[in-house]
Parts: C-alpha cells; sequence; structure tokens
C-alpha cells in the first residue's frame, strides 16, 4: 500500500535513512522496530513530507507522495499521530475532536463523533475539559482519536506507548487492535518491541538508517538473534 | 486619588482612557493574534491603521459621510495592507526560514514602506492634518466634560467589533483553527489544517481591525502619516501586558495603558508636578516593568478559556 524505494532522508544536510526500501501491507498492522536513532520517526516524518529527502521515492498505492504538502496527504487517507506535541493542549478535548473530524464531509462529522464514544469512551466524558488537564493515557487516547476522526485508511504512530503505564499502554495496543479490525492499516513506530509484536502482523527492523529485518511478528519473535542483537531486548 | 485631582479633570481623564482604551485594545487585539498565530512581532501593524485612517479620510472628503461605508473601506484597506505584507514580505522570509530577529526587522521595514508610501500620497493630494469630516455634534456637555458624538461611534464600534473578534475565535470554524495553529502549527498541518489559508484570513482580519482603528482614531484627531506610529509603543505595551498570548489580558492591558496615560499622568502632575511631557514615556516604563517582573503579562491573573496560548 506504501512502497518506499531506496529512500534518503533526515534533516537539513543530515541524512539518517540511507537507501531504504520496504512496503507496508495494505490492512495490516506493521510495526517499524530499532534502537534510538535508527531512523524509525524520521521515516513516519519523511512519508508526512515533515523532514528532508534527499533521494527515492515514496508511494501511496500508485501515486508519488514525495513533494506534496504535509496538509494535502491527510487528505489522501493518511493519518499521523507524533510521539509529542499530538493534541492542541490549550484547547479543548471537543475542540481537538472536532479539528479532526473537520476534513470529513459536514454531514458525516456528528456520527463520527458519536462511534469515536464507543471506541474511546473515556474521551465522551471529557469534552469540556482543556486538553492539558488529560492524563497520559487520555492524552494518547485523544491523539489517536484526533487521528481516526480523519476517517483514514493508513495510520502512522510514532511510539504511542513511550511514557505510558504498563497497563494504560495495553489500552492503547487495544485500541489499535480494534482499528486494526475495522480494517485500518496500521504502521506504528516502537521502542517496546516485546509489546508490539504481540499486536502486530509484521515487523521491520531498522539500524543506522537502514533495513536489518523483516518478517511476520511470529518470525520476529522467533529469531532472538534479531531480538538481542537489533533490539536490545532480552 | 481623586482629592487632589479636580472631579472634572479626573471625568475627562477617564473618558479619554475609554476612548483611547478602546482604540488600544483594537490594535493590540491584532498584533496578540498576528504573535500567536504567525509568530511575529509585527511593527509594521500601526501602519494598516494609518492605512486605514487615509482611506476613511479619502471616502469621507470625496462626498460619502455614511459612517458605516467610511468604516468599511477603512478595514478593507486595513486588511489588504496587511495581507500584502505578508504575501510580499513575511511569507517569503518565513520559506526562508529565517530568524525570529531577521522577522521582526523585516516588519519594521514594512512598516517604514508602507509610512512613506503614504507620505507620498499624503504630499501629493496634500493630505496632511485634515480630518474625516464626520460633522461633530455635541451629545452632551458638562463643564470641560464634552461627549462628541464621535464618542458614541468610537467607543461601542470598538468594544462590538472586540466582542466580536472574541467570540470568532471562540465559536466559528475559522477561529478555533486559528487557535490549532497558533498552539501547534505542526500539529495542525498533519491533521490538514490550510494553514496558509488560516494564515491568510488572519492577517485579512487583524489588518481590518488596526484599518478600522484609526479611522476611528481619524474621527478625533487629525490623520496624518505618523499617527499610527505614534501609537505602536502604546499598543505594544497594552499586548506585552497580555503576555502576547491573551485576549482578555490585551483588553485589559489596553484600558491600564490608557489609563496610565490619561488619568495618572495627570494625577503626578497635579500632586507632584510631573511635567504633562513625560506622557510618551510611560509605555515604555510599562513594557520595562512588564518585561522586567512578569514576562507572561497579565495572563496568569485572568487565564481564561479564548486564550491564544503560549
Amino acid at each position: 500500500m506504501i512502497t518506499i524505494r531506496e529512500l534518503t532522508a533526515g534533516y537539513g544536510k543530515l541524512e539518517i535513512l540511507q537507501d531504504l526500501s520496504l512496503s507496508f501491507a495494505e490492512r495490516q498492522f506493521s510495526a517499524v522496530l530499532g534502537p534510538n536513532g535508527s531512523g524509525k520517526s524520521t521515516l513516519m516524518k519523511a512519508i508526512m513530507n515533515l523532514n528532508t529527502v534527499f533521494g527515492g521515492s515514496i508511494h501511496l498505492r500508485e501515486r508519488e507522495l514525495i513533494g506534496v504538502p504535509t496538509e494535502a496527504i491527510s487528505r489522501l487517507g493518511i493519518a499521523y499521530v507524533p510521539q509529542r506535541e499530538n493534541i492542541f493542549d490549550e484547547l479543548t478535548v471537543l475542540e481537538n475532536l472536532q479539528l479532526g473530524a473537520r476534513i470529513l464531509p459536514k454531514h458525516d462529522r456528528p456520527t463520527a463523533l458519536k462511534e469515536l464514544q464507543e471506541i474511546f469512551p473515556i474521551l465522551g466524558r471529557r469534552g469540556a475539559q482543556q486538553a492539558v488537564t488529560l492524563s497520559g493515557g487520555e492524552h494518547q487516547m485523544l491523539a489517536i482519536a484526533i487521528a481516526w476522526l480523519s476517517k483514514p485508511s493508513i495510520m502512522l504512530l510514532d511510539e504511542p506507548s513511550a511514557g505510558l503505564a504498563p497497563a494504560i499502554a495495553i489500552d492503547v495496543f487495544r485500541v489499535l487492535g480494534e482499528l486494526r479490525e475495522q480494517g485500518m492499516t496500521l504502521i506504528v513506530v516502537e521502542q517496546n518491541a516485546r509489546r508490539v509484536l504481540q499486536y502486530c502482523d509484521y515487523a521491520f527492523v531498522l539500524r543506522e538508517g537502514m533495513l536489518v529485518f523483516q518478517g511476520t511478528a511470529e518470525e520476529c519473535l522467533r529469531d532472538e538473534e534479531t531480538i538481542k542483537s537489533y533490539l536490545g531486548v532480552h | 486619588m481623586g482629592d487632589n485631582l479636580p472631579p472634572a479633570l479626573l471625568t475627562t481623564s477617564l473618558v479619554n482612557t475609554i476612548q483611547i482604551g478602546s482604540l488600544y485594545a483594537l490594535m493590540a487585539l491584532g498584533i496578540t493574534l498576528t504573535f500567536s498565530v504567525m509568530k511575529l512581532p509585527n511593527f509594521a501593524h500601526a501602519e494598516y491603521a494609518t492605512a486605514g485612517a487615509y482611506a476613511a479620510l479619502i471616502v469621507s472628503l470625496s462626498g460619502v459621510l455614511n459612517p458605516l461605508v467610511i468604516m468599511i473601506a477603512a478595514f478593507v484597506v486595513g486588511a489588504l495592507s496587511a495581507l500584502i505584507s505578508h504575501l510580499a514580505v513575511f511569507k517569503p522570509l518565513e520559506r526562508r526560514d529565517v530568524s525570529f530577529y531577521t522577522l521582526i526587522l523585516a516588519s519594521f521595514a514594512v512598516g517604514l514602506i508602507i509610512r512613506y508610501i503614504l507620505f507620498t500620497m499624503a504630499d501629493y493630494f496634500n493630505l496632511f492634518d485634515l480630518r474625516i469630516a464626520i460633522p461633530l455634534r455635541v451629545l452632551f456637555r458638562e463643564g470641560t466634560l464634552i461627549l462628541s458624538n464621535l464618542f458614541a461611534w468610537v467607543v461601542p464600534t470598538s468594544l462590538v467589533l472586540v466582542f466580536i473578534l472574541t467570540l470568532l475565535l471562540n465559536r466559528s470554524p475559522l477561529g478555533r483553527e486559528m487557535r490549532a495553529l497558533a498552539n501547534n502549527v505542526n500539529l495542525a498541518r498533519v491533521i490538514g489544517i490550510p494553514v496558509e489559508r488560516v494564515k491568510n484570513y488572519t492577517w485579512l482580519l487583524v489588518g481590518g481591525l488596526a484599518g478600522v482603528a484609526g479611522a476611528l482614531w481619524g474621527l478625533q484627531t487629525a490623520v496624518h502619516p505618523l499617527m499610527g506610529w505614534g501609537a505602536i509603543i502604546s499598543v505594544f505595551a497594552a499586548a506585552i501586558l497580555g503576555g502576547l498570548s491573551s485576549f482578555s489580558g490585551t483588553i485589559l492591558g489596553a484600558y491600564v495603558v490608557a489609563f496610565s496615560e490619561n488619568t495618572v499622568i495627570l494625577f503626578l502632575n497635579v500632586n507632584y508636578g510631573v511635567d504633562l511631557a513625560y506622557k510618551p514615556a510611560i509605555p515604555f516604563i510599562i513594557i520595562i516593568v512588564v518585561l522586567l517582573f512578569r514576562p507572561q503579562g497579565l495572563t496568569k491573573l485572568i487565564r481564561r478559556a479564548g486564550d491564544l496560548g503560549r
């Protein structure tokens, strides 16, 4: 669904990803794993046109994404949940949700907001609250809800469980599992490899900007060598 | 303090405070909005007010004396001056990722250019120190206190516009998008808010409001190419009192500055012989004191929904 060929990307003049080629399959939950600085977030940002691409191509089905303005990418059905600053913390929860739903046709917005209550029941009671006052888990749910409201076919998430208590992180992954059941393509960057491997279908492991492993979640879990040497998990 | 200030003087100065404070508020809200949404302390802002005042003057000299038409003309010219300065200067500079300081200097340059375009025009058509030709009528007279129909125009118009602006920011989709940009521009892009379009609307709005403020100003004093520039420090002082981020703080700041410039200076003059010529120093003193002791302005004191964040 998203095909990346020989992508070299980074920030300013710094190249972080080197000639990376991989493709994310439709309706799959893919995880991008790797140690700090391996280029996982850089890959997400390159897809969203938020950093510098030096070469290569990124295709959404047949369409080239490089050069498409970030604002337009969400209209192509890709939603992105950044790791930090992923909500409008000075606005109320309801305003955040309204902004998330703004690219839907007007008559679809009330239904989407209603459906949201079922997937993210916790947010329903917080509408009037300023988003900055949410707890860590609620904050992350809001960030995912904003992305979900645009009814994307693909959702990119950068470390959705970072900084969350284990029980809450499991809640977040459970919601992601539900979204996958609904037919959404998920691409999740994670440091906590063992946890995400329990939920995802397929995994890519990056190291120093290059792809060093790819395979199903089971294959990845079975391959102790990959886990130990590239993910630092024992 | 009224003990030592003759009541008539006190009342007149308070009336001036309300009148000038309302105009400062209209202009300072534009500065706060530009700073929040565009991250630019725009020193050319005063010139949009002057351009609006000249538009009002020219329309009134052409024989149209309907105040509403005059205000609309001022809004349009102020709005266009702001949008053009964004499209021609600020936007290309932002694209080149220049520093904050370069943008501030650029805003001074833009101000200078507009000011001297107005000077050239005023010189060519001999439009110096004229009043917008709405006939003056006295509505109320009591001793030295005179309330004219201009007061009845300036204060309600400013207050209504401030109210509409607050409503627009807090209740409309466009206002929500402006606040989203002020809060987190990257996320705004990611979720598909058309950032450049929202910025253009913001420029039209702040320029238009400054234009109307300039026209209202020109109702009570003579129109001159330097009139906006003369008020810019007071207006910035008001916006800084609002922490350059809070709407309610900016409005309060506008009245605090106007009160200091009208009533406090008079009080100091009557009681301590402080020369009235020190009046222009007041906004500078306010800015220095606020930046030294309370750089966040009055925000935390009166934090409310509708503030623009950070």
